[in-house]
């Protein structure tokens, strides 16, 4: 098989069955966890449980990413904030606003948008990759990361640093010819896309619901979420 | 067997003088892309090596690519290989047809056994025994077989004979391939394109005929010399690309200002070919010059390799709305499975709880 069969296969019928095998898999997760339930609530809610959700919900997504005010998050592991927030920012500008993958978007949704210039992606995406090696080293090095991280872990970080270094060697024209390397960009997408309903990946989504659950008992509880 | 003409005793016959055989030499010398010091190698090989035949078959073709390599703009070149050197058979542009015609292809294949070049233009059909393509009765396959035994080297030419191109489209009614998946006792060159640069096929021929040598390919067999690099690496509208300017429909205010086409489906990015840097028409332009984007004519399955006007990243397929429905419904049924197992060990585990519990206070009572 030459890199040009191996593209188009993993480009065809291996992502189409990723993207199944993702969207299956996250509804399983998710329906299960919604399943688990949760106490009746018996006490009259002190604030909004709504607003409490929201703003929650802004506050995980907008300021804590942004802002290190939240106490003991600078203190306690500097380098797992500041290369964490760097590795998920970038993550998500060069997964969201690059023209190639603006592309992939736009054939799923039937809709585009804007894109970034190539350096400024470039460089995120270097960033990123900078980022991912630091919280690694940070994870061997950290004896609590240490003691709590298991092969899971680290092959989370292995598979999400896969897409992330041959999407690198593919704009740049590195070590195999260009297709060759879409090939195997592709390919660890689409194992990346299998991966993250079983694994602690699926954070992505989780976070979210945490962050308005959260939110809806400090409300209740009359407490500042 | 009388000692054969040399290529240089032939352009003497000819007409071609000495200045103008030195002046030809230096043209062939560049358009092999070999520097000046070369001259002098393939001087001594014109005058010295026999003159090398051509036989070029069309199978499942639309002669496109003998269209491309007629209207070649370097017309001293072209004549110099197609007219003075080399081609002995050529479906479409000889003057003589029928069973003559097959005759002089026959001697010409028993005269030069082991030496001619074959060129290949269109791809070969398998199903049903190969009757999908037959010339005077014989199946395409069969003459390739028959043809390719004697050859040198065989040039497949366009991409329906290096990698079975539209005739090979989904579904492949035909089974067509292309030649490098029948031939694989004899070096194949591919020179693929829709159709393919005159100049990559006139020279790849001249390279084998003066130097008697097969030119330096790729792992798809196609020659360095025009397939190293790829549409996008020398595509004029790449500093938009850097830059991230592009033209998001045809007619707007991006495209107008000739911005980068990588957004209306340019395959630039995973093509190569010479069409950026030869161009066509002697150099006058190129698809995505003239502002349509890159087709990808030049790789393999490029008919199946998504729509033309889908972006080259996006995937091969998108799933349906109905299937991503399934795969989501089957997600929640499984999950709704797994949380009622959940309830009902949670359930029973509460009940078991409560019977201990009322059991050690009837024991307590008692």
């Amino acid at each position: 098989m030459n890199p040009s069969d191996l593209m188009r296969l993993a480009r065809g019928p291996l992502f189409y069955f990723a993207l199944l095998f993702f969207i299956a898999g996250m509804l399983y997760r998710l329906t299960r966890v919604v399943g688990f339930g949760w106490k009746k609530d018996l006490t009259k809610p002190k604030k909004s449980k709504i607003a409490g959700s929201l703003l929650a919900f802004v506050k995980s997504v907008i300021i804590w990413p942004f802002i290190p005010r939240v106490e003991g998050s600078l203190k306690r592991n500097l380098v797992a904030y500041f290369a964490g927030g760097l590795f998920h920012l970038a993550l998500f500008l060069v997964v969201f606003l690059g023209a190639a993958h603006m592309l992939v978007w736009k054939s799923l949704l039937g809709f585009g948008w804007p894109t970034l210039p190539l350096p400024v992606v470039d460089w995120l995406a270097a960033a990123g990759i900078v980022a991912l090696l630091v919280l690694f080293i940070n994870r061997l090095v950290n004896p609590v990361l240490r003691t709590i991280s298991h092969a899971a872990e680290y092959l989370n970080l292995l598979f999400v640093f896969l897409p992330m270094l041959t999407g690198f060697f593919l704009t740049h024209h590195l070590l195999l010819p260009y297709e060759a390397m879409f090939a195997l960009h592709v390919l660890s997408v689409d194992w990346l896309l299998i991966w993250i309903p079983l694994s602690r990946i699926s954070h992505f989504v989780f976070y979210f619901f945490s962050k308005a659950i959260y939110g809806a008992e400090f409300a209740r509880r009359g407490a500042q979420p | 067997m009388p000692e054969r003409e040399t290529i240089y005793e032939v352009l003497q016959k000819r007409g071609v003088t000495r200045r103008d055989f030195l002046k030809m030499t230096i043209l062939l010398t560049g358009a092999l892309g070999l520097e000046y010091s070369q001259v002098e190698r393939v001087r001594v090989a014109l005058e010295t090596k026999p003159r090398v035949p051509v036989i070029w078959l069309e199978f499942q073709d639309c002669a496109g690519c003998t269209e491309s390599i007629s209207r070649s703009q370097n017309p001293t070149l072209t004549s110099l290989v197609l007219n003075d050197l080399t081609i002995e058979y050529h479906e479409t542009l000889m003057a003589a047809a029928g069973f003559q015609a097959e005759g002089a292809k026959e001697a010409a294949m028993e005269q030069y056994y082991g030496e001619y070049v074959l060129v290949v233009e269109g791809s070969i059909p398998q199903g049903a025994g190969g009757v999908y393509c037959t010339v005077g009765g014989r199946t395409a396959l069969d003459i390739l077989r028959e043809t390719a035994e004697g050859a040198f080297a065989v040039i497949a030419v366009g991409n329906c004979a290096s990698f079975g191109g539209l005739p090979k489209a989904s579904p492949n009614p035909t089974d067509a391939v292309g030649v490098m998946e029948l031939v694989t006792d004899k070096p194949v060159i591919n020179i693929p394109g829709c159709p393919a640069i005159p100049e990559a096929m006139t020279n790849t021929i001249a390279h084998i005929i003066a130097l008697g040598s097969i030119p330096e390919l790729d792992y798809l067999k196609r020659p360095m010399a025009f397939y190293s690099h790829t549409i996008h690496d020398r595509c004029l509208r790449r500093g938009f690309y850097e830059a991230g300017l592009f033209a998001d429909s045809f007619g707007d205010e991006g495209y107008r200002k000739g911005y980068c086409l990588y957004k209306l489906g340019c395959k630039g990015p995973t093509t190569y070919n010479a069409c950026s840097s030869l161009k066509w028409n002697g150099g006058t332009s190129f698809p995505v010059e003239s502002g349509h984007p890159c087709l990808g004519c030049s790789e393999p399955n490029f008919w199946d390799n998504g729509g033309f006007y889908q972006g080259q990243s996006a995937p091969l397929q998108r799933p349906e709305v109905s299937v991503v429905g399934i795969a989501a419904g089957a997600g929640v049924v499984l999950g709704a499975g797994a949380a009622a197992l959940n309830a009902s060990a949670k359930k029973k585990a509460r009940e078991q709880a409560k019977a201990a519990s009322h059991q050690k206070e009837e024991e307590k009572e008692e």
